[in-house]
């Protein structure tokens, strides 16, 4: 548990990513407000993506895919009733007349992801390894293709458009905080302990008296809630959603971040997410051909997935558990390097005399 | 040791992405007065890279000969030139770049329904004008708003067409229908044909309606079907993508359906010849944006520019659409007098009779997208040849 030292540093911390937020949101241009958005909503999602991969050890591929449900559920509770008329005329009765505010669409979208996490989650549940990234996986290509045909409901491959667009930094970094401190909640609570237990032997795991398939059942579904709710929000500021939008490529992206900032940890989830989502957009600048120091670069098209690609297998070499590993971000550990520095030129200063 | 020199390269190669960000900057404060800037916007890499590389390609070359020609009303264009990457995340990222940093005054580019829809969301709330060269979903304006024109004709525009040359040039009172099930592509283009076809020969003239799913590969099943039928069609409307028309081509005329097939502009592509075979040389037409056999100067020139340019023949008709959006914006951002991109959108809803490659374009009656000719072709000798215009009413 946090000293109470450590719960005033943290509640300085969140308001201090307030000012920061609110000074950005002042003063950046749309642009580079939205990749700082973008980055808040791929922690989330990554963050969430860290419990079920990094903490249990189940490698779900589907995170996509309970992105899709969450977004597809918030975007049609939160639609205008009268723009929802327009856009999907053969609306069941009583979803077409109804509209909610974000916060329970977000809510919904969340709990949609669970109930379908729940679903899956009995039968897919007991594989293993590659077994159960495939199936999941499978779970992927069965929500894309059901969104594609109920076309009544999803407008199918013409996609959703006019979300609403309410998402703003702060609806995203209030999501964030929240999701931070639950998945916090959750690692250190002695469920948290039981998953990590599960994930290091499962059979030590069972013999300790650890219910197997409760523990992961749980991280399972709370990783596809925040993933639910993650992806409303990206499909809010996306203001379109189309089933296409959910491929492989979105759950393989996820999975890239989450391996990059290293699996087993939240603060690597922060570092993953916030690092794969601003080189693609430092290295546009380098595809576009530029002129620098009187040397004229051509556009070189495909070379920013390239430098990306290269980035991953060099992290996977020299430092295959991720940036962060394991290691997570504490005040205590400022508090040890400070008291350790304070020694240090305590020492110094008395050898000079 | 090699960690460092890894660590060394990857902090150089941020470094020069970062110095390519602050010269952008630099560009944008020194050179503002004389200069429009324009943003393309294309899936340079990707699924989609074989439709919008052409299309980039054609907007490039019309980009270098309207500066060439001193640009519009004496200001230069500037491109502003982005990889969408065939992901929507980056290509809403792009069109916020575009809009933000570079501040562009109107965007062009995207074959896809779906990207231009996250893109165009950004520019329409932004104000700037979107031109899509390669969208033909004829809701996507409505859709997205009154800044998003297209500049391909819809996809009801072209099954239109398709019916009417049916019923007038090949003088078909009956058809049959196949329609891929999975593609709002051809769902579209099923829809408009068969409501032209019947309102022109009574509503029993459609005599079935047949379908299959994207990934079918075996289309014996409605090859017998067709067969099995009593009173046979006159023509064959199949609405495929480009991956699966050939197959279907062949497939009919190995087992010895002879009728005419009609198909949409999923066909303008070398696939047809190549999986068709030599069926596909037997009375096999199709709609689409433009012929580069087609004999008027337009034409001929842009063809000898682009080879001239990229030392290839335009690769499909998307090129040629690349290459008519950038005139067709040079054309109302000269006719407004300004670069204001309200009073583009102005020029642009007043837009009439404009020549391009592509045909005559018009925005007439408060429609974004626009009235405009659509040309039919043929294969002869494994190679596509030019039948007619047709301007649906």
């Amino acid at each position: 548990m946090l000293s109470r030292r450590d719960k005033r540093l943290t509640i300085i911390g969140i308001v201090v990513l307030g000012i920061v937020l609110f000074i950005l949101n002042q003063v950046m241009a749309d642009y580079y407000l939205r990749i700082i958005n973008l980055i808040g909503i791929n922690i989330i999602l990554v963050a969430s993506l860290n419990l079920t991969n990094g903490f249990t050890g189940i490698f779900s591929m589907g995170h996509a895919g309970f992105m899709a449900v969450g977004a597809y559920t918030s975007a049609l509770l939160t639609i205008p009733i009268t723009q929802k008329a327009a856009l999907l005329p053969d609306l069941p009765l009583w979803l077409a007349n109804l509209h909610v505010p974000f916060v329970a669409g977000l809510l919904a979208a969340g709990l949609m992801s669970m109930l379908f996490a729940l679903l899956i989650g009995y039968p897919v549940l007991r594989l293993r390894g590659h077994y159960l990234a495939v199936a999941t996986l499978g779970f992927l290509v069965i929500v894309r293709v059901v969104l594609t045909n109920i076309e009544s409901i999803t407008r199918g491959a013409r996609g959703i458009s006019g979300l609403p667009g309410v998402t703003n930094s702060w609806w995203i970094y209030g999501t964030l905080v929240i999701v931070m401190y639950c998945l916090w909640r959750f690692i250190h609570s002695s469920y948290g302990r039981g998953i990590m237990s599960i994930r290091d032997d499962d059979i030590a795991a069972q013999a300790l008296g650890i219910n197997i398939t409760t523990h992961k059942m749980m991280a399972f579904c709370i990783g596809a809630f925040f993933a639910g709710v993650g992806g409303a929000l990206w499909g809010d500021q996306m203001s379109v959603i189309s089933p296409n939008f959910f491929s492989f490529n979105q759950t393989f992206t996820l999975v890239e971040m989450s391996v990059i900032g290293g699996m087993g940890s939240m603060t690597g989830a922060v570092v993953g997410a916030a690092v794969m989502t601003i080189i693609p957009e430092l290295l546009r600048n380098l595809e576009v051909g530029i002129t620098i120091m009187g040397m004229t670069l051509p556009p070189l098209y495909g070379l920013s997935q390239l430098i990306l690609a290269a980035l991953v297998v060099i992290v996977i070499i020299f430092r295959p558990q991720g940036i962060m590993g394991r290691w997570e971000f504490s005040w205590q550990h400022f508090a040890r390097e400070k008291k350790k520095l304070r020694l240090q030129r305590q020492s110094s200063s008395e050898q000079e005399k | 040791m090699k960690k460092k020199v890894v660590a060394l390269l990857m902090v150089l190669v941020m470094a020069l992405a970062i110095a390519g960000c602050g010269k952008s900057d630099q560009s944008d404060k020194s050179a503002a007065s004389k200069e429009i800037k324009v943003g393309a916007l294309f899936n340079q890499t990707g699924d989609q890279s074989s439709l919008d590389v052409p299309g980039l390609n054609g907007f490039k070359l019309a980009v270098d000969e309207i500066n060439k020609k001193g640009g519009i009303n004496g200001s230069k264009i500037t491109l502003v030139a982005i990889d969408g990457k065939t992901d929507q995340t980056a290509c809403a990222n792009a069109a916020s770049k575009m809009v933000d940093v570079d501040k562009v005054v109107a965007i062009s580019g995207l074959a896809d329904s779906n990207y231009a829809l996250a893109a165009g969301a950004i520019a329409q709330k932004n104000g700037v004008v979107f031109l899509t060269s390669g969208a033909t979903l004829p809701s996507l304006p409505d859709q997205v708003g009154d800044h998003f024109y297209l500049v391909p004709f819809g996809d009801n525009i072209q099954a239109y067409a398709g019916a009417e040359f049916a019923a007038k040039d090949l003088k078909a009172k009956t058809a049959y229908m196949l329609t891929d099930k999975g593609m709002d592509y051809t769902m579209t283009l099923a829809k408009y044909f068969k409501e032209r076809f019947t309102k022109i020969n009574g509503a029993d003239s459609v005599l079935l309606e047949d379908t299959y799913q994207t990934a079918d590969v075996d289309f014996s099943a409605q090859i017998e079907r067709l067969k099995g039928l009593k009173v046979q069609p006159d023509v064959l409307y199949v609405a495929s993508d480009p991956s699966k028309c050939g197959v279907i081509v062949k497939q009919m005329r190995d087992r010895g359906i002879t009728q005419p097939i009609i198909g949409g502009d999923g066909y303008d592509t070398p696939l047809l010849v190549e999986l068709g075979g030599e069926g596909a040389n037997h009375d096999v037409y199709f709609t689409t944006h433009a012929s580069l056999s087609n004999p008027s100067d337009k034409v001929q020139n842009f063809v000898k520019a682009y080879k001239a340019t990229y030392n290839s023949d335009p690769e499909n008709a998307f090129a040629a659409l690349g290459y008519d959006s950038m005139y067709l914006l040079a054309d109302a951002i000269s006719r407004a007098g300004s670069s204001d991109p309200a009073k583009i959108v102005e020029a642009l809803n007043k837009t009439s009779g404009f020549e391009g490659v592509t045909g005559k374009i018009s925005y007439t009656g408060g429609s974004r997208v626009p009235n405009k000719s659509v040309t039919v072709l043929t294969v002869k000798e494994n190679k596509f040849e030019f039948v007619k215009e047709v301007l649906p009413e």
